[in-house]
């Protein structure tokens, strides 16, 4: 589903590239946590499996096609297979829970009948099935961050891709993202998860994904948070 | 495609940034008004070429049956084939003239007609009895010179010739009103330049604002894929709403100056010129070149919208 070969990305700047010949591949339907300290290197290889980013040498493939080279117009069809999730929610001020999820799909051009459909599902799958007309400031940080799943979600992505989503919350609180991120996967979508909370990895363990200094240095199938340390 | 979003964010955004659309608004409208003020005068000068010639044309009109000149030169009347080979030749002969072209009786008149009914004055020319007909009209040569600042060698010649009724020299009243016209046209156009190009700054600066204050929104719209046009759609159409309301008020402002201005007060007071009339209003509101005020407006706020749209909301 999502494949590095060789893949080096320098930022404009002296000094050693963020990634560093990271190869990696990543099956549909699994759940990998992406570890390593803060500027190892993980939010740079989310940000090229959006194409945010274009990397400097070396080729990213997402859902079989190499997405480097990819016209600029495919970019918002691409992006549309894959819902993202922030430490800092983003979720817009001034909407409400149940109109920040609709925007995902409203933008992309989702009838309003599938909006009025889909949205309370999704919302009911998230636990917030009755914090609909709430506004963001009126939520604690674990209901916001679910808002946050619910809009990455509703369009049904395969790939969900989630960078330090329980950076901002206390450990009781990640559990319960935790568990919901779980259920996301168990649905078949792919779930990329970059983090360097410890208790999380240890808690729930999945694939790990080691970098350091932009390079991968260990890929476990069912590892822990960093037990050479 | 949904368009709800957009229409939503299309009023929001007129509203969020009112008083930057206003000054848009304004400055488009007085730098639309300029330009058209500007093709008008040029129309003018074209429309007064056409029936007054040129500062380097001189008239020769022929004697006709009971000339109203009383000149001497025609006291055979009407003139005659051996008279006018002679003033031919006269023409053909002189080094300041460049090149001349015959008039016919009816060529005159009919250009007169047309002149006549342009300025509302064509009384004379109608009726059971009227007083200009095409037997009094005179026949004439137009005589372009080679400069305007010689001619005497020419004229002198000619005005001693029988059959030569009179010489009509406006090289000079001409020369004073293209000159004004010049001035005005470039004047008007000068001005719209440096007001369209305040337009343009004002135009960029309330993008920038707008993109500023959309951030969120755009980023979360690049993120869940929706297309550069869809994001860039409530831009382009906050630009569009300025445009046409900027464009509609010069087009109102030009329909007054054409009606108060040129139609109820110039051509009445001066009677010798023909005036513009509503088609080369037309002509200043989607002439193409130049460039009408209904393209001008609209290219200059949707270009540069597009440009930094592009910038600000590349995916
Ligand atoms: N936009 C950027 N411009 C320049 N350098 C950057 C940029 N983003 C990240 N970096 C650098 O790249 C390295 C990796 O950063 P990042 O991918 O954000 O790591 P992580 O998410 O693991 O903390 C760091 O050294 C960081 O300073
Ligand atoms: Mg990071």
């Amino acid at each position: 589903m999502i494949r590095f070969e060789k893949v080096t990305k320098r930022y404009p700047g002296p000094g050693r590239p963020a990634l560093d010949q990271v190869t990696l591949d990543i099956d549909k339907g699994e759940f990998v946590y992406l570890v390593g300290t803060s500027g190892s290197g993980k939010s740079t290889a989310l940000r090229l499996v959006l194409r945010e980013l274009r990397p400097t040498t070396g080729h990213v493939h997402v859902a079989g096609k190499e997405i480097n080279r990819m016209a600029g117009w495919k970019v918002p069809r691409l992006r549309r297979q894959i819902g993202t999730v922030f430490q800092d929610f983003r979720l817009l001020p001034n909407k409400t829970v149940t109109e920040n999820v609709a925007f995902a799909q409203q933008v992309i051009g989702k009838s309003r009948r599938e909006i009025g459909k889909v949205v309370p599902e999704t919302l009911e799958l998230v636990g917030l099935k009755d914090k609909g007309d709430r506004m963001p400031d009126e939520l604690s940080g674990g209901e916001q961050q679910r808002v946050a799943i619910a809009r990455a979600f509703v369009n049904r992505p395969m790939i969900l891709i989630a960078d330090e989503p329980t950076g901002n919350l206390d450990p009781a609180t990640s559990a319960g993202i935790m568990n919901l991120l779980g259920d996301i996967n168990q649905t078949g979508t792919t779930v990329v998860m970059a983090t360097h909370d410890h208790g999380i990895v240890d808690q729930f363990t999945k694939r790990v994904i080691e970098l350091d200094h932009g390079k991968v240095v260990r890929d476990e199938a069912s590892g822990s948070y960093g037990f050479q340390h | 495609m949904q368009l709800r979003y957009v229409f939503t964010e299309l009023r929001t955004g007129l509203r969020r940034n009112l008083s930057m659309h206003l000054a848009v608004i304004v400055t488009l409208f007085v730098s639309l008004s300029l330009a058209g003020i500007g093709i008008l005068v040029q129309r003018e000068a074209t429309v007064a070429r056409d029936s007054l010639g040129d500062e380097l044309k001189i008239l020769v009109n022929l004697c006709t049956d009971e000339d109203p000149s009383h000149s001497p030169n025609c006291a055979s009347g009407e003139v005659t084939a051996d008279q006018q080979q002679r003033i031919e030749k006269e023409i053909a002969d002189s080094d300041e003239v460049a090149s001349s072209s015959f008039q016919s009786k009816e060529e005159g008149y009919e250009r007169a007609y047309e002149q006549a009914k342009r300025n509302n004055t064509q009384a004379a020319f109608e009726g059971p009895d009227p007083v200009v007909t095409v037997e009094r009209w005179p026949a004439a040569y137009w005589v372009t010179l080679k400069t305007p600042e010689r001619a005497d060698g020419i004229i002198s010649a000619l005005e001693g010739l029988d059959g030569v009724s009179v010489i009509k020299d406006q090289r000079k009243a001409l020369g004073q009103i293209f000159g004004i016209m010049t001035v005005l046209k470039y004047g008007s156009w000068i001005g719209a330049g440096f007001l369209l190009f305040a337009a343009l700054l004002q135009v960029t600066n309330t993008i920038r604002l707008a993109a500023l204050a959309r951030r969120r929104e755009i980023a979360i719209m690049r993120l869940v894929g929706a297309s550069t046009l869809y994001i860039a759609l409530p831009f382009l159409l906050e630009a569009l709403v300025a445009a046409i309301v900027g464009v509609a008020l010069a087009a109102g402002l030009l329909a007054a100056f054409q009606y108060w201005g040129v139609e109820k007060a110039l051509s009445d007071h001066v009677q010798f010129l023909p005036w513009v009339d509503w088609g080369d209003y037309t002509q200043a509101l989607i002439g193409l070149f130049p460039p009408g005020i209904v393209i001008l407006g609209p290219a200059l706020t949707l270009i540069p919208t597009l440009l930094l749209t592009r910038k600000y909301v590349k995916v």
